[in-house]
């Protein structure tokens, strides 16, 4: 399990460092004076690469859509089950809604995934590619992890509960 | 009975009882008192509970307090008015100090008569004013409670019966089942979300198992250890945990509960609308054992507020999710302020999200440039004033720099 969660991560760490390659102000051909994300628009074919996805297993993916100028990261995260299904729901919706503390952080997920990451020519400017490229796969190993914490400590407050109320009949 | 309601009964009866006792004291003492006044308040809670305070100022003794509750079932007892059992719950309240008038008050099913003069003068006084102002609990519970001591009872030859829906809260009625040798209680749970209803459902099922695996562990155990295989650490560890369980005692004298998303077999005929929930419905069976004695008071209690207890329940798992999202989003931004440090290797302790933003970001050209152009002027004016007058850098500071024109900060807001 471990061996092929290692393999996924690897596999996108190495297509994001190819695929963070974004040109510096591109503008937007569409409109004078704008500088735009391209991955968003899709107005321009030319501009666009293909989208590469990568699945782990039916349940997990993770697509990465590269432009001129930008970069959208869009990932599906395990459920197990409906209590984890509600738990990832809640969890990344949190997140989502605090993105400017993030920066790189999609408000909200492209269509069919749980969370995406905006990251433009901007933020390659700013910040460092490689950390980013760590933050995105730590990020994504964080995440199963606290839903895995999460669903276990939900679990375990229902049993104690359970117990203490159990006892009143004793 | 809630919290506010109980409150604001034993609020009124302690402000007469003071009344009373002042009027006491002045009679032994010779001091002025407060004058005895007319009281008649109307308290209304909702779920239809109402009660009635009245005290009159030419018998200042004695107060009425009236209770107009909706009972647990809506049944026989109605007809008959209070059942026997439910006035003698009500009289063990206080011997003394109540006294049950008959017939109650128009409009009313339960009237007491007050006697302040009978009240314990001591620490004692507010507990009998706390009880006697929970009595619409002490109605509701005797209800329960005569269902409940009647277990053992019921003819064998009746079979089985039909169920009665009792209603402690408004829209929260549940299913009391008479068979012989137990009566069963069963919960129809229903939640406004969705989510509410996934964490209820995962405690149901856990509270399920909690029973199950004590009665599995008790009964299997022998032909378990036997089939365990030697060396086989995996199987070995489950049947220590079993065992662990299952040598309690405490779990076998527990009522089994059992948790299905379906309603169950004794409640076919019931209505449509009173079995329809997104929560399943939550089975109890109580037999003679957990109603002898004491244990009686503990099991109506549990009953009743079993509705209550899995809503907390959910409440507090709802913050306890939040709290702990809150913590995890800390440390998650976190990791991009320990991935980087800035260029001199020095990190500067700012707060909030422009931390991160500073300490990931690269310093830009221009940056770079001003600060090497600083450290030349800087280096240019040491060279410049190598002789140095004492007080000259304070008057070049105040007379010979140039005045600002513009903000630092930024543009000054025209008004």
């Amino acid at each position: 399990m471990a061996n092929t969660l290692r393999l996924y991560l690897t596999c996108i760490r190495n297509t994001l460092e190819a695929a963070m390659c974004l040109q510096q102000n591109f503008p937007c051909q569409e409109v004078e004076r704008h500088n735009k994300p391209e991955v968003e628009l899709k107005t321009s074919p030319e501009l666009l690469l293909n989208p590469v996805l990568i699945c782990r297993n039916e349940a997990e993916k993770c697509l990465i859509e590269t432009s001129i100028n930008s970069l959208r990261i869009s990932l599906k995260v395990k459920q197990a089950d409906e209590l984890e299904n509600i738990l990832t729901k809640k969890f990344l919706r949190f997140l989502s809604m605090r993105a400017e503390a993030f920066q790189v952080l999609r408000r909200k997920p492209v269509q069919g995934y749980d969370i995406s990451f905006l990251i433009t020519n901007y933020h390659c400017e700013e910040m460092q590619k490689q950390k980013l490229i760590d933050f995105i796969v730590q990020f994504m190993e964080d995440i199963d992890k606290e839903i895995s914490e999460l669903k276990m400590s939900v679990n375990t407050r229902g049993r104690l509960v359970a117990t203490e109320f159990l006892k009143q009949f004793i | 009975m809630s919290n506010k309601m109980h409150f604001r009964v034993s609020y009124q009866i302690c402000i007469l009882a003071d009344q009373n006792h002042s009027n006491n004291q002045c009679y032994s003492f010779h001091d002025s008192a407060e004058k005895p006044i007319e009281v008649d308040h109307h308290l209304y809670e909702f779920g239809s509970v109402e009660y009635h305070v009245k005290s009159s100022a030419s018998d200042p003794q004695f107060t009425y307090l009236s209770i107009s509750t909706p009972l647990l079932t809506q049944g026989v007892l109605l007809s008959y008015g209070l059942s026997p059992y439910t006035t003698q719950m009500v009289r063990e309240i206080s011997a003394d100090f109540l006294e049950i008038v008959e017939p109650a008050k128009e409009g009313y099913q339960l009237t007491l008569r007050l006697d302040f003069s009978k009240i314990p003068r001591d620490v004692d006084s507010l507990k009998v004013i706390t009880e006697v102002s929970s009595v619409q609990a002490v109605i509701l519970s005797s209800q329960l409670k005569e269902m409940l001591r009647n277990v053992n009872s019921w003819d064998t030859s009746q079979g089985m019966y039909k169920p009665i829906k009792l209603v402690y809260h408004p829209r929260e009625p549940f299913y009391v089942i008479r068979q012989s040798q137990k009566i069963i209680a069963v919960f129809p749970m229903r939640f406004k979300e969705y989510s509410d209803v996934i964490i209820a459902t995962s405690f149901f099922q856990v509270s399920g198992g909690e029973y199950k695996l004590s009665v599995i562990s008790n009964i299997k155990l022998n032909s378990y250890c036997c089939s365990c295989k030697k060396g086989d650490s995996a199987y070995y560890l489950f049947g220590q945990e079993l065992m662990d369980v299952g040598s309690s005692e405490k779990w076998a004298k527990v009522p089994p509960c059992s948790w299905s998303p379906i309603p169950p077999p004794e409640l076919r005929g019931e209505p449509f609308e009173d079995l329809s929930t997104n929560g399943g419905f939550v089975s109890f069976d109580i037999s003679s054992r957990h109603i002898e004695g004491k244990r009686l008071d503990k099991t109506v209690w549990s009953l009743l507020n079993f509705y209550a207890y899995v809503k907390h329940h959910v409440k507090c798992t709802r913050g306890f999710i939040q709290r702990r999202m809150r913590k995890r989003l800390e440390s998650l931004v976190e990791v991009l302020q320990n991935s980087s440090l800035e260029e001199d290797g020095r990190i500067k302790k700012v707060t909030g999200w422009r931390y991160m933003k500073k300490l990931v970001t690269l310093p830009s050209k221009s940056k770079i440039l001003k600060r090497r152009c600083g450290d030349f002027t800087g280096k240019i004016k040491r060279i410049r004033f190598r002789i140095k007058i004492h007080g000259f850098g304070r008057f070049r500071r105040k007379w010979l720099t140039m005045p600002k024109f513009s903000s630092s900060i930024g543009y000054t807001k025209l008004e």
